[in-house]
Protein backbone atom coordinates (compact mmCIF):
# COMPACT_ATOMS: atom_id res chain seq x y z
CA UNK A 1 0.00 0.00 0.00
CA UNK A 2 1.46 3.54 -1.04
CA UNK A 3 0.83 5.78 1.21
CA UNK A 4 -0.33 9.27 -0.13
CA UNK A 5 0.10 11.58 2.82
CA UNK A 6 2.52 13.48 0.63
CA UNK A 7 -0.38 15.62 -1.44
CA UNK A 8 -0.97 17.44 -1.98
CA UNK A 9 2.58 18.37 -2.67
CA UNK A 10 3.58 21.95 -4.26
CA UNK A 11 6.66 22.21 -6.35
CA UNK A 12 8.25 25.24 -7.98
CA UNK A 13 9.67 25.30 -11.46
CA UNK A 14 12.65 26.84 -13.09
CA UNK A 15 10.63 29.80 -14.53
CA UNK A 16 9.06 30.77 -10.86
CA UNK A 17 5.75 28.73 -11.50
CA UNK A 18 4.24 27.01 -9.06
CA UNK A 19 2.56 23.17 -9.77
CA UNK A 20 0.45 21.58 -7.26
CA UNK A 21 1.11 17.83 -7.76
CA UNK A 22 -2.09 14.86 -6.31
CA UNK A 23 -3.18 11.76 -7.16
CA UNK A 24 -5.74 11.61 -10.36
CA UNK A 25 -9.35 11.64 -8.53
CA UNK A 26 -12.31 10.21 -10.22
CA UNK A 27 -14.11 14.05 -10.91
CA UNK A 28 -10.70 14.83 -12.92
CA UNK A 29 -12.15 13.17 -15.99
CA UNK A 30 -12.38 16.78 -18.07
CA UNK A 31 -9.39 18.20 -16.78
CA UNK A 32 -7.85 14.92 -17.84
CA UNK A 33 -9.50 15.15 -21.18
CA UNK A 34 -8.52 19.31 -21.88
CA UNK A 35 -4.99 18.31 -20.96
CA UNK A 36 -4.73 14.83 -23.19
CA UNK A 37 -6.11 16.26 -26.09
CA UNK A 38 -3.71 18.89 -26.29
CA UNK A 39 -0.60 16.90 -26.32
CA UNK A 40 0.99 16.16 -29.65
CA UNK A 41 -0.02 13.02 -32.06
CA UNK A 42 3.18 11.45 -30.85
CA UNK A 43 2.28 11.64 -26.70
CA UNK A 44 -1.02 9.92 -28.23
CA UNK A 45 0.48 6.86 -29.75
CA UNK A 46 0.58 4.23 -26.37
CA UNK A 47 -3.12 4.64 -25.81
CA UNK A 48 -5.06 1.51 -26.49
CA UNK A 49 -8.13 3.93 -26.59
CA UNK A 50 -9.40 7.54 -28.14
CA UNK A 51 -8.11 9.95 -25.94
CA UNK A 52 -9.44 12.26 -27.35
CA UNK A 53 -13.17 11.11 -26.72
CA UNK A 54 -14.25 13.11 -23.08
CA UNK A 55 -16.09 9.82 -22.27
CA UNK A 56 -13.48 7.67 -22.97
CA UNK A 57 -11.22 10.06 -20.02
CA UNK A 58 -14.46 10.23 -18.03
CA UNK A 59 -14.59 6.73 -17.84
CA UNK A 60 -11.40 5.97 -17.08
CA UNK A 61 -10.87 8.59 -14.38
CA UNK A 62 -13.80 7.43 -12.73
CA UNK A 63 -12.47 3.58 -12.81
CA UNK A 64 -9.17 4.80 -11.13
CA UNK A 65 -7.74 2.25 -9.32
CA UNK A 66 -4.45 3.16 -7.49
CA UNK A 67 -3.48 0.04 -6.18
CA UNK A 68 -2.98 -0.61 -10.44
CA UNK A 69 -2.33 2.49 -11.97
CA UNK A 70 -1.57 5.11 -9.61
CA UNK A 71 -1.82 8.62 -11.95
CA UNK A 72 -0.48 11.86 -10.12
CA UNK A 73 -1.57 15.22 -11.63
CA UNK A 74 0.52 18.00 -11.91
CA UNK A 75 -1.99 21.24 -11.51
CA UNK A 76 -1.39 24.71 -12.00
CA UNK A 77 -4.19 27.35 -11.87
CA UNK A 78 -6.85 24.25 -12.15
CA UNK A 79 -5.85 23.08 -15.18
CA UNK A 80 -3.86 19.71 -15.84
CA UNK A 81 -0.09 20.37 -16.90
CA UNK A 82 1.43 17.00 -16.65
CA UNK A 83 0.60 13.55 -15.62
CA UNK A 84 3.03 10.53 -14.12
CA UNK A 85 1.46 7.06 -13.64
CA UNK A 86 2.91 4.42 -11.80
CA UNK A 87 1.26 0.55 -13.52
CA UNK A 88 1.69 -2.10 -11.17
CA UNK A 89 0.02 -5.34 -11.03
CA UNK A 90 -1.30 -6.94 -8.14
CA UNK A 91 -0.13 -10.80 -8.47
CA UNK A 92 2.23 -12.47 -10.72
CA UNK A 93 5.98 -12.82 -11.63
CA UNK A 94 5.71 -8.66 -12.82
CA UNK A 95 4.13 -7.59 -9.44
CA UNK A 96 7.78 -6.38 -8.64
CA UNK A 97 7.95 -4.19 -11.47
CA UNK A 98 6.32 -0.70 -12.24
CA UNK A 99 5.77 0.52 -15.73
CA UNK A 100 5.95 4.34 -15.81
CA UNK A 101 4.31 6.48 -18.19
CA UNK A 102 4.73 10.41 -18.13
CA UNK A 103 3.30 13.50 -20.19
CA UNK A 104 3.96 17.10 -20.20
CA UNK A 105 2.09 19.56 -21.42
CA UNK A 106 4.19 21.33 -24.58
CA UNK A 107 4.54 24.62 -22.51
CA UNK A 108 5.61 23.37 -19.56
CA UNK A 109 8.84 21.39 -21.14
CA UNK A 110 12.03 22.04 -20.65
CA UNK A 111 11.07 23.99 -17.28
CA UNK A 112 12.03 20.67 -15.10
CA UNK A 113 8.83 19.45 -14.48
CA UNK A 114 9.16 15.92 -16.40
CA UNK A 115 12.35 15.07 -13.97
CA UNK A 116 9.84 16.30 -10.87
CA UNK A 117 7.42 14.03 -12.01
CA UNK A 118 10.41 11.21 -12.68
CA UNK A 119 11.52 12.01 -8.97
CA UNK A 120 7.68 11.41 -7.75
CA UNK A 121 7.40 7.96 -9.59
CA UNK A 122 10.71 7.22 -7.98
CA UNK A 123 9.73 8.13 -5.12
CA UNK A 124 5.97 5.93 -4.99
CA UNK A 125 8.37 3.12 -6.74
CA UNK A 126 10.45 2.77 -3.73
CA UNK A 127 7.51 3.09 -1.08
CA UNK A 128 5.82 0.48 -3.25
CA UNK A 129 8.92 -2.11 -2.73
CA UNK A 130 9.36 -2.29 -6.45
CA UNK A 131 11.75 -3.95 -8.09
CA UNK A 132 12.56 -1.69 -10.86
CA UNK A 133 10.57 0.79 -12.51
CA UNK A 134 10.19 0.12 -16.60
CA UNK A 135 9.73 3.24 -18.42
CA UNK A 136 8.87 3.30 -22.94
CA UNK A 137 9.63 6.04 -24.96
CA UNK A 138 9.68 6.45 -28.33
CA UNK A 139 12.94 7.49 -29.64
CA UNK A 140 12.42 11.04 -30.84
CA UNK A 141 11.07 11.97 -27.45
CA UNK A 142 14.71 12.96 -26.77
CA UNK A 143 14.51 15.03 -23.90
CA UNK A 144 12.59 12.21 -21.96
CA UNK A 145 14.97 9.93 -22.62
CA UNK A 146 17.89 12.06 -21.20
CA UNK A 147 15.71 13.13 -18.35
CA UNK A 148 14.96 9.53 -17.61
CA UNK A 149 18.91 8.36 -17.49
CA UNK A 150 20.08 11.37 -15.62
CA UNK A 151 17.59 10.27 -12.93
CA UNK A 152 19.14 6.48 -12.87
CA UNK A 153 17.31 4.90 -16.09
CA UNK A 154 19.43 2.74 -17.77
CA UNK A 155 18.92 2.23 -21.91
CA UNK A 156 18.49 -1.33 -21.93
CA UNK A 157 17.03 -1.64 -25.67
CA UNK A 158 15.76 -0.06 -28.70
CA UNK A 159 13.49 -2.02 -30.69
CA UNK A 160 13.85 -0.56 -34.79
CA UNK A 161 10.71 -0.06 -36.19
CA UNK A 162 8.11 -1.45 -33.16
CA UNK A 163 5.54 0.59 -32.59
CA UNK A 164 3.43 2.48 -34.51
CA UNK A 165 1.80 5.98 -34.00
CA UNK A 166 -1.88 7.00 -34.49
CA UNK A 167 -1.37 7.41 -38.16
CA UNK A 168 0.24 4.00 -38.60
CA UNK A 169 3.84 5.11 -39.03
CA UNK A 170 6.50 3.11 -37.39
CA UNK A 171 8.62 4.18 -34.40
CA UNK A 172 11.86 3.40 -32.21
CA UNK A 173 10.75 1.94 -29.10
CA UNK A 174 13.30 2.78 -26.31
CA UNK A 175 13.37 0.40 -23.23
CA UNK A 176 15.09 2.18 -19.90
CA UNK A 177 15.06 0.72 -16.48
CA UNK A 178 15.26 1.51 -13.06
CA UNK A 179 16.59 -0.74 -10.11
CA UNK A 180 15.09 0.35 -7.07
CA UNK A 181 17.24 0.66 -3.91
CA UNK A 182 16.72 -2.77 -2.60
CA UNK A 183 17.79 -4.59 -5.64
CA UNK A 184 20.89 -5.76 -6.44
CA UNK A 185 21.68 -4.09 -10.36
CA UNK A 186 23.28 -5.91 -12.78
CA UNK A 187 21.85 -4.84 -16.06
CA UNK A 188 24.52 -5.16 -18.69
CA UNK A 189 25.49 -9.10 -18.81
CA UNK B 1 37.32 35.22 0.35
CA UNK B 2 34.31 32.56 0.95
CA UNK B 3 30.96 34.05 0.79
CA UNK B 4 29.57 34.54 4.27
CA UNK B 5 26.24 33.14 3.13
CA UNK B 6 26.61 30.12 1.31
CA UNK B 7 30.72 28.95 2.33
CA UNK B 8 32.04 29.12 -1.21
CA UNK B 9 34.57 31.03 -2.55
CA UNK B 10 32.37 32.68 -6.22
CA UNK B 11 32.79 35.81 -7.85
CA UNK B 12 31.74 39.26 -5.93
CA UNK B 13 29.22 39.55 -8.83
CA UNK B 14 28.16 38.33 -12.08
CA UNK B 15 30.76 38.28 -14.56
CA UNK B 16 30.93 41.56 -16.71
CA UNK B 17 29.25 43.71 -13.26
CA UNK B 18 30.69 45.99 -11.94
CA UNK B 19 31.52 44.51 -8.31
CA UNK B 20 29.77 46.06 -5.34
CA UNK B 21 31.82 47.50 -3.10
CA UNK B 22 31.23 47.73 0.77
CA UNK B 23 27.67 46.34 2.33
CA UNK B 24 26.71 42.84 2.12
CA UNK B 25 28.28 40.44 -0.39
CA UNK B 26 25.23 39.77 -2.84
CA UNK B 27 24.99 35.34 -2.88
CA UNK B 28 23.22 33.89 -5.75
CA UNK B 29 22.53 30.65 -3.80
CA UNK B 30 20.40 32.68 -1.06
CA UNK B 31 16.74 32.32 -1.36
CA UNK B 32 16.19 28.81 -1.81
CA UNK B 33 17.31 25.96 0.43
CA UNK B 34 20.31 23.94 0.41
CA UNK B 35 22.53 26.86 -0.58
CA UNK B 36 25.80 25.41 0.88
CA UNK B 37 25.30 22.30 -1.48
CA UNK B 38 24.54 24.01 -4.49
CA UNK B 39 27.01 26.46 -4.18
CA UNK B 40 29.68 23.60 -3.02
CA UNK B 41 28.21 21.61 -6.31
CA UNK B 42 28.85 24.60 -8.37
CA UNK B 43 32.26 25.58 -7.29
CA UNK B 44 33.39 21.72 -8.37
CA UNK B 45 31.22 22.31 -11.76
CA UNK B 46 33.22 25.30 -13.20
CA UNK B 47 36.39 24.23 -10.84
CA UNK B 48 39.35 24.20 -12.68
CA UNK B 49 40.08 20.71 -12.60
CA UNK B 50 37.70 20.07 -15.49
CA UNK B 51 39.76 22.56 -17.93
CA UNK B 52 42.62 21.86 -19.89
CA UNK B 53 45.29 23.45 -18.29
CA UNK B 54 43.97 21.71 -15.32
CA UNK B 55 46.83 20.33 -13.08
CA UNK B 56 47.42 17.97 -10.45
CA UNK B 57 46.81 20.27 -7.56
CA UNK B 58 43.64 21.33 -8.85
CA UNK B 59 42.37 17.71 -9.35
CA UNK B 60 43.50 16.99 -5.11
CA UNK B 61 41.54 20.33 -4.57
CA UNK B 62 38.36 19.16 -5.97
CA UNK B 63 39.00 15.95 -5.06
CA UNK B 64 39.13 16.97 -1.31
CA UNK B 65 36.17 19.41 -2.47
CA UNK B 66 33.99 16.32 -3.71
CA UNK B 67 34.83 14.64 -0.24
CA UNK B 68 33.60 17.16 1.56
CA UNK B 69 30.49 17.92 -0.67
CA UNK B 70 29.54 14.26 -0.51
CA UNK B 71 29.82 13.98 3.64
CA UNK B 72 27.49 17.55 3.75
CA UNK B 73 25.04 15.93 1.23
CA UNK B 74 24.86 12.35 3.81
CA UNK B 75 24.43 15.03 6.53
CA UNK B 76 21.89 16.76 5.01
CA UNK B 77 20.21 13.41 3.94
CA UNK B 78 20.27 11.56 7.20
CA UNK B 79 16.35 12.68 8.31
CA UNK B 80 15.33 12.15 4.85
CA UNK B 81 13.58 8.90 4.35
CA UNK B 82 14.70 8.92 0.50
CA UNK B 83 16.17 5.46 -0.13
CA UNK B 84 16.81 6.07 -4.15
CA UNK B 85 18.88 9.49 -3.02
CA UNK B 86 20.90 7.13 -0.49
CA UNK B 87 21.79 4.90 -2.93
CA UNK B 88 22.79 7.86 -5.18
CA UNK B 89 24.94 8.66 -2.79
CA UNK B 90 26.91 5.50 -2.10
CA UNK B 91 27.20 5.71 -5.69
CA UNK B 92 29.00 9.12 -5.59
CA UNK B 93 31.45 7.27 -2.78
CA UNK B 94 32.00 4.68 -5.24
CA UNK B 95 32.94 6.48 -7.59
CA UNK B 96 35.04 8.52 -5.66
CA UNK B 97 37.00 5.65 -3.73
CA UNK B 98 37.55 4.43 -7.11
CA UNK B 99 38.58 7.81 -8.66
CA UNK B 100 41.00 7.79 -5.13
CA UNK B 101 42.70 4.82 -6.23
CA UNK B 102 43.65 6.31 -9.76
CA UNK B 103 46.62 8.49 -10.05
CA UNK B 104 45.01 12.08 -11.55
CA UNK B 105 44.52 10.28 -14.98
CA UNK B 106 41.18 10.34 -17.65
CA UNK B 107 40.16 7.81 -15.60
CA UNK B 108 40.63 9.54 -12.33
CA UNK B 109 38.74 12.57 -13.57
CA UNK B 110 35.54 10.51 -15.34
CA UNK B 111 34.94 8.97 -11.82
CA UNK B 112 35.21 12.25 -10.26
CA UNK B 113 33.00 13.62 -13.19
CA UNK B 114 30.54 10.68 -11.98
CA UNK B 115 30.51 11.30 -8.41
CA UNK B 116 29.46 15.05 -9.07
CA UNK B 117 26.56 13.66 -11.43
CA UNK B 118 25.50 11.49 -8.58
CA UNK B 119 25.41 14.41 -5.87
CA UNK B 120 23.94 16.75 -8.28
CA UNK B 121 20.52 14.16 -8.77
CA UNK B 122 20.98 14.03 -4.86
CA UNK B 123 20.58 17.67 -4.50
CA UNK B 124 18.32 17.65 -6.79
CA UNK B 125 16.26 15.24 -4.88
CA UNK B 126 16.51 16.64 -1.44
CA UNK B 127 15.23 20.20 -3.13
CA UNK B 128 12.50 18.37 -4.95
CA UNK B 129 11.05 17.02 -1.09
CA UNK B 130 11.63 20.76 -0.10
CA UNK B 131 9.33 22.15 -3.62
CA UNK B 132 11.80 23.92 -4.44
CA UNK B 133 13.04 24.65 -8.20
CA UNK B 134 15.72 22.19 -9.76
CA UNK B 135 19.38 23.38 -9.59
CA UNK B 136 20.73 24.45 -12.75
CA UNK B 137 24.35 24.93 -12.64
CA UNK B 138 24.37 27.09 -15.81
CA UNK B 139 22.18 29.08 -14.04
CA UNK B 140 25.04 30.41 -11.83
CA UNK B 141 27.94 30.31 -14.18
CA UNK B 142 28.36 33.87 -14.58
CA UNK B 143 29.35 33.72 -10.80
CA UNK B 144 32.41 31.39 -11.49
CA UNK B 145 35.41 32.26 -13.62
CA UNK B 146 34.10 29.73 -16.58
CA UNK B 147 34.76 30.53 -20.04
CA UNK B 148 32.31 27.79 -21.71
CA UNK B 149 28.84 26.95 -19.76
CA UNK B 150 28.61 23.40 -20.14
CA UNK B 151 25.38 21.25 -21.81
CA UNK B 152 22.69 22.22 -20.11
CA UNK B 153 19.14 20.35 -21.19
CA UNK B 154 15.76 20.10 -18.81
CA UNK B 155 12.54 18.18 -19.14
Amino acid sequence: MISLDRYPKEITLRNGARVVLRPLFPEDGGGLWNFLRDLPEIDKSHFHEDVDDLAVVERWAKAVDYATALPILAIRDDRVVGTATLFRNRTGWKQRIGIVRILIAQEFRHLGLGTAMIREIRHLGEQAALNYLVAEVIEEQQAAVRALERMGFEKTMVHRNFVNDRKGHLHNLVVLLHPMSGTEEDLFF
Amino acid sequence: MNCPACGVEHLPAPAGTPAVSGGPRPCPYGGAPYAGLRAGHDRIFFGRWRSTEANSLDVRKARNQLNKLLNDIAGALEPERLPASRKDLNKAFEAMHTAELGEDGPETLLYMDHALSYAHRVIGDLLHEKGAPPHAPGDFAAWYDAPEVPFREDW
